[in-house]
Formats: C-alpha cells, structure tokens, sequence
C-alpha cells in the first residue's frame, strides 16, 4: 500500500513539474519516513519540518486512515437506512429512546401506557414485538423471554448519543437472528468528544422532573474518560375514561466510558452503566422494579486503510420484578469478533464469530410460568460477508450468509445478497434478497398459565421451530438537487411458520399451545424526503405504506388470523420542521399521522410535538418542549378492554456546558 | 479481564503522540493556506503584524500546528498561532479553524465573525453550507478540501487558482 502511494506521489511530481534536488529531498524523506517502520502497514508521517513543505496535491495523497473504519455514505448503501443524528435527538426534544425513535420515520413507535412502547420495522408490531434487534454501542439489549426489548430498561443520557442508525428490513447475515425486519444500532460518543461539564434539568406535566450531569476528562494525553448520572420521574399515562392509570415511576441511571487511542491503530473502550427504576402498578401488587447494569469492552485495531479487527466482549445484568406476575434475572456473556480485509482489488471480505451465553432465572406466579424457570443457553455463530466491486466505485454486490447454532433448533442459515448500482454521484438504485429467521424464545417454548399443571390456558410449545422469512427489497435514492434528497424503499416479505395458538382438544377452545402454524406475507414501501428549503430552514418527511396477511396454515388449528402477532397501521405520515431564528432562537415542530390499528381498533390519530428553544449564550439553553399538542390524551396502541391515553404534555428544561 | 489489564499496561507505555494522522496533515493545509490567500491590506494592523492562525473550540492539533509554523513567514509577516475559547476572544485573525466542538454554535460563530477578513476552516457537516468558507473532506481516507469561493470574496479574500484547482468548489448554498 505504502510503496504504491509513494509511486503514485513521484510520477505525479515527475510528470507536472521540474525535477530538483529539494523534490528529491521530500521524496527521500517521504521514503525514510514510510519505511522506518518496516511490516507496519501503516504510513509514518515525515516530520513537521518536512511536512510544511510539501504541496497541497501531495498533502492530498497522503492517507489518513482512521483507527475508526469510517461509516459508509449513506447515499451508497444497499439498505433502507436512516441515521438520527445527535442534533435531531436535540431539536426534537424527544426525552427518551423511544421518543426518539420516532424521528425515525421507517419504523413503527407506539406508546402503550406511560412506560411500555410498541416499536418495529415493517410490521409485526407489540409490546413484545419480536423481530426487530436493538444494540446499544453493539450490546444487543435483548431479553431471551420473547426475543424483544423491555423499553423501560433501556435508557442513556440523550446528549451522549453520537447517532442513532435504523435499518429497516432484514440485517441477519451481519447482525444474526433477531434482525427479522430491522435493525436498530444505537451509537454513543467517545469520550473524547465529550469532554467538559454538561449539566441539565428541567420538569414538566407528564416528564414531572428530571435532571443529567456529565463530566469529561483526559486522563492522560490519549486517555478519555467520562461519566454521567441521570434521573427522571415520569408521569402515568391514563385509562379511556381520563382517570390516571396508576404508572408513574422515577429511574437512576449512571455510568462511565474510558476511551484509549493507545495507538493510531489501537483504540480500546471501556464503558459500563448501572440503573435502577421503580413503576407504580394499580391494586395490592407492589411496584415493579428494574434495576440492571452492564460492562463492556472493545479493542479496535486498525491493521490497514482495508483491513481491521474488533474484539468485544460484555456482560449483561438485568432484573426485573412485576409482582403478581413473574420475576426474572438475566445474565448475558457475549464474545464478538469481526474481521475485515481486502482480496485483491475487488473483494471486501468481513468475518466474524460469537459467542453468547445467557443465564435466566424466572420467578413464576400462580398467573403465568415460565419452565424450567432456571434456564442457561448458548449461541455460536459465524458469519462472512463478501462485497465485491464489479464496477469500481459503481456497481457493488455484497453476498454473505450466517451461520448460527443454538440451543433450541439446532444450525440455522441467514444469506443475502444485495446490489448496489450507482448510476450517478447522486443516484443509487439498490436491490436485495435475504433470508431470516426468529429463533425461539422462552416465551414460544416455555410459558405456561396458569402457573402450576394442568395447565388448563396455555402450553409452551416444545417442538417450536425458527420463524423463516424471505425478503424481497428494492430502493432508490437520488439527490436531484444539493438541498433535495429522496429516499424510496419497497419490499415483499414472505414469512412461514409464525407462531399460532393451536387447540389442544378442538373444538374445546382451552387449552391452547405455542405452535408455527401461521404464514403469510407483507408488502409496503417506505419514503423520506429531505429539503434544506434555506439556510436556517430544514423540512422532512417520511411516509410508509404496510400491508400484512397472515393465516393459518393448512390443518392449523390457529384462528387469530394473526391478530395476535401484527397490530400495524397501514400508512404513516410524518413532517419536521426546523428552524433557526434570530436572536438565537430555535423553533421546532414534528406532525405525524398513524392510521388506524384494525385489529386492535385503535382509531387514526394525528399529534403534534413542538419545541422552542433559546441559546442568550453560547453555554446555557434554554428550551420549552409540547409533546401530544391536539388531543387531551389519545390511544396508540392496545385493546380496549387494557388500553391506556398519552396524554399532552409539556416540559421546560435548562442545559449548561462548560 | 484483558481489556483491565491492556489499559493498565498501557498507561506505563511511552506517551504516543496524542495528535491524529488526519489532524497533522490538515495542520499542514492551514500552513499551505497562509501561502495561497491574499487578505485585504486592512486585514493587518501594521507591514509586519503577524499573521494569526487561530484555533476556536478544542484544539485537535496540539504542539503539531506550532511545529508546522515555527520560523515560517509569509509577505513579511511572521505566522502566529492562537486558541480561542470563545468567538468574543478572536482579535485579528486571519485563518481560523473552526472545531468539531462548536458544530452546534456555528451560526452563531459566522455571525458574529461575518465581515471579518478570515479564512474560516472547518471540517463538519454543513460548514461551507452555512457559510464557512474551506471545508476539509476525508474520502478514501485522504483529505480533500471543499471551498466556498463565494464566502471568501464577502470577506474580501482572494483564493489563489493553485488552491482553487485541486479543490472541489461549492456553490453558495452547497456542502
């Protein structure tokens, strides 16, 4: 590599311009310089003396690999993809990760009740949605019960978040099962990039107050560390009839993050959080409790501009305690490894390896069981992906496949194949085909009611196998104007064995057992459109269209026709506005319409979330955010005979940099 | 756990140098700017003032940027570099900078700073978008540069074509 961007360098001087001794002393130094370190791949710079002199052309050539591998451009991927960025998270006013979330306009986000959120991509949306895999900086907060994410255990201080990537269809052959219909990878900052003090505060109608504090500091010249500390105490949401729910629940968070460049090519991070909640339930139950911690590890290495490595290693505490209901604890120990390196010019090789071991102890009620209750599991995987340029810089094909073992089906196999034509610097059609499958949680294997034999409701189901789909995608992105990008993503998804509740004894309706006898199939495409109509005026829209048919298979026994599985609204529309006002202003405003949940008769509604935002210095802001402006309080999501209202809100909040 | 142990035995190491590879090399762009842009006589307060390379935010490129200017002149004036916590603080200044920590101050930084003759430099998203007037690019891991032409001529700078030709050149508007 090096040798090749030396030559590179003396023909180009050779060729425009004279030859002369000094040219020849920069090269020599150039060369030295390069290859004083001899079987590193890696380019030394020349020194300061040497540098000044060179040209701007020859400054140009010179390669800055980054220890970090660069996030690809979004324009070129073959996936739909959307990035919520730090300062959309800021100006959004959105007050957790659920909230914020919804900036993104291909996933589904549904608020339950004041702490519970139903939030998918493409369909198959509940509490416990089940196909869409959620990672914080590569930690996959996943609970093995239903193969979801319990929302209210999963939190970070908003203004640490770098980005927020959503992917919507299936991420399986890189990100493994779980990632059916999306993928959500939430990403923090490097401690390097937040350093200082960072206070915050403020409080509100439903987010009745709150507060954060994070300090970053440098430990030594390449040593960063910060650590913060956050609390909130939110508001219940309320039943149909306006009377309060009886949800309302306070949560501490903490945690650290030390980050070592230790080398241009070694970057090692360490972070950790601890938190603790407590939700009110209505009646003589008790308050649920959440607590958890985890800690995490990585090394980076950076072996060329092609090629590095990731080593990362966690481990993962939650308990959760809902009295009258169920009780767990959950330890997850998860090893990853990824490799990627070029194969001649062409071929862009990623490998990796997991390992998974989790721990789960159920403390099960009258109501519900879940058996055994004590439970150890592991997952083996490897995955490798190739992603070869047919067409240099314009037609890419990336083919790979997952290779997956765990405790309940055995091996599973996760390929796909996606194209990539770039037809110009600012069009870029995509097309893919993958399959992916849900493996079984203890949910489908194991859960039991009541919770002692004879289990006269329902019956885990032993012989549950993987949920398969095959998706079909197709998407076109194009930039017909530096301030206009426009983003179309469709897809045909085809899903067999989805789980069913099948009659023991027909007609007899009770018991039921967990089964695979459903299928069926989803389509629908998803817009976005993004317009910086001036300098200090920014518009977004998204729109998503979803159609989902689900039946029983033949000889199923099944008749939810899949109501129990997919509680989707067919379109969404959302709009954001933002601006920058004089005086140091800031004005936003979100618009969304989620149509109808047919199955769950939830009706069409529209909301509106605001925010106006002062900067008097550049240190202190000072914000006022209106969150469900058009409604007193509104259903998203639920049955009537259980469902709860979000109600409007309102809250102030105060930010202080140092 | 072997990550403790690698930052443990890590900090008894010999101190690497804490400046990024990108950040040397874009030291020595702002060296090479001072060479191939003319600022309005105005834009110095006497023949021999220095002419000032400032830094506003967290400085990414430490001593390096020192380094690069030391003993180095440009039309008689002896190149200077200084760092601003504060847009209020900047005096005379002729190129300046911008960090990655005040993304989120920018516009205020542009408007408090617009009819100053200065270089603004910055490498975020939108920085020649919102009226920067160089914007340092990483592509295939080599740095390239985005400029403004536009911005530099409301601030009365004159951008030579040996700077201009390698550079990618942005409309008003434009990133």
């Amino acid at each position: 590599m090096k040798s090749r961007a030396t030559q590179r360098c003396t023909t180009r001087r050779k060729s425009r311009r004279a030859w002369s001794p000094a040219h020849a002393f920069m090269v020599l130094g150039l060369v030295i310089f390069a290859s004083d370190a001899p079987g590193q791949t890696q380019e030394t710079l020349p020194p300061p003396s040497v540098m000044k002199k060179l040209s701007v052309d020859e400054l140009m050539d010179i390669d800055v690999t980054s220890v970090s591998k660069r996030p690809e451009k979004l324009s070129g991927t073959a996936s739909a993809i959307q990035v919520i960025t730090q300062e959309d998270i800021r100006r959004s006013g959105a007050a957790s990760l659920p909230e914020a979330l919804r900036l993104a306009s291909n996933l589904e986000v549904a608020q339950v009740d004041s702490r519970q959120w139903a939030i998918s991509a493409r369909g198959f949306s509940s509490t416990t949605a089940n196909k869409l895999l959620v990672l914080v900086d590569g930690r996959t907060v996943y609970t093995p019960l239903f193969s979801g994410v319990f929302w209210d255990a999963q939190d970070t201080l908003l203004e640490d978040v770098d980005r927020i990537e959503v992917i919507s269809g299936p991420g399986a052959t890189l990100w493994g099962a779980n990632a059916v219909n999306g993928v959500v990878n939430i990403i923090t900052k490097s401690a390097k990039d937040t350093q200082g003090l960072l206070v915050l505060g403020g409080g509100g109608t439903e987010l009745r107050d709150f507060g954060g504090i994070r300090y970053g500091g440098t430990l030594s010249s390449n040593l960063y560390y910060r650590v913060y500390g956050k609390y909130f105490d939110r508001d219940s949401a309320v039943v149909p009839s306006g009377r309060d729910a009886t949800n309302d629940w306070y949560k501490g968070q903490g945690g650290f993050r030390l980050d070592w460049d230790a080398t241009e090519a070694n970057l090692l991070t360490l972070q950790g959080d601890i938190y603790d909640g407590r939700i009110a339930q209505p009646g003589t139950a008790g308050d649920i409790a959440v607590a958890g911690g985890n800690v995490l590890g990585r090394w980076s290495h950076t072996v060329s501009e092609a090629s590095d490595f990731k080593l990362q290693l966690y481990y993962d505490r939650t308990h959760r305690d809902i009295p009258g209901t169920f009780a767990e604890d959950l330890d997850t120990y998860d090893l990853d490894f990824q490799h990627r390196f070029p194969i001649g010019e062409r071929n862009d090789i990623v490998w990796g390896l997991g390992y998974r071991l989790i721990e789960d102890d159920v403390g099960n009620t009258a109501a519900l069981a879940f058996l055994p209750a004590r439970l150890s599991r592991q997952w083996f995987s490897g995955f490798v992906q190739d992603e070869i340029a047919l067409v240099r810089d314009r037609l890419h094909l990336t083919l790979g496949t997952k290779l997956e073992h765990n405790d309940y089906t055995g091996f599973e196999v996760q390929p796909s194949g996606r194209l990539a034509w770039n037809v110009t610097q600012h069009q870029t059609v995509w097309g893919a085909v993958s399959r992916a499958v849900r493996t079984p949680s203890r949910i489908d294997n194991d859960f039991f009611a009541p919770g002692n034999p004879p289990f006269t409701l329902l019956q885990g189901g032993t012989n549950f196998v993987s949920e398969e789909l095959l998706a079909y995608e197709l998407g076109y992105r194009i930039q017909p104007h530096p301030r206009l990008s426009l983003s179309l993503a469709a897809y045909y998804n085809d899903y067999d064995n989805l789980r069913s509740v099948e009659k023991v004894n027909p007609p007899a309706p009770f018991p039921i057992v967990i089964a695979n006898g459903q299928e069926g199939e989803s389509y629908g495409a998803e817009l976005t459109a993004e317009y910086r109509v001036t300098d200090w005026w920014r518009l977004r829209a998204g729109y998503t269209e979803l159609r989902i048919h689900v039946r029983a298979k033949p000889g199923s026994t099944d008749t939810s026709n899949g109501s129990g599985e997919s509680h989707d609204p067919n379109h969404q529309v959302t709009v954001r506005s933002s601006w920058d006002l004089p005086g140091h202003l800031e004005f936003d405003a979100g618009f969304r319409y989620v149509s109808q949940i047919e199955n769950q008769k939830v009706p069409a509604y529209e909301e509106l979330e605001a925010r106006l935002a002062w900067r008097p210095i550049p240190k202190l802001e000072l914000s006022i955010v209106g969150q469900n402006l058009l409604h007193n309080h509104h259903p998203e999501f639920g049955a009537l005979a259980s469902r709860q209202e979000i109600e409007r809100s309102v809250y102030g909040k105060v930010t202080w940099r140092f | 756990m072997i990550f403790t142990g690698l930052i443990l035995g890590g900090l008894n190491l010999t101190a690497q140098t804490d400046i990024s590879k990108e950040y040397k090399v874009k030291a020595a762009f702002l060296y090479n700017f001072s060479q191939f842009v003319d600022w309005p006589a105005e834009a110095f307060p006497e023949v021999r003032a220095p002419l000032v390379i400032g830094v506003l935010g967290e400085d990414p490129f430490g001593a390096y940027l020192d380094e690069i200017v030391r003993g180095e002149k440009v039309n008689n004036h002896p190149l200077v570099v200084q760092r601003y916590r504060r847009v209020e603080e900047i005096k005379t200044c002729h190129i300046l900078y911008v960090s990655q920590s005040e993304t989120n101050q920018l516009e205020q930084i542009f408007t408090s700073l617009k009819g100053r003759n200065i270089l603004m430099v910055g490498d975020v998203d939108g920085f020649t978008l919102r009226g920067g007037m160089i914007r340092f690019v990483t592509e295939k891991n080599k740095i390239r540069f985005r400029i403004n032409v536009e911005a530099a001529k409301a601030a009365k700078l004159t951008i030579s074509s040996k700077l201009l030709r390698p550079a990618e050149i942005v409309a008003p508007g434009k990133d």
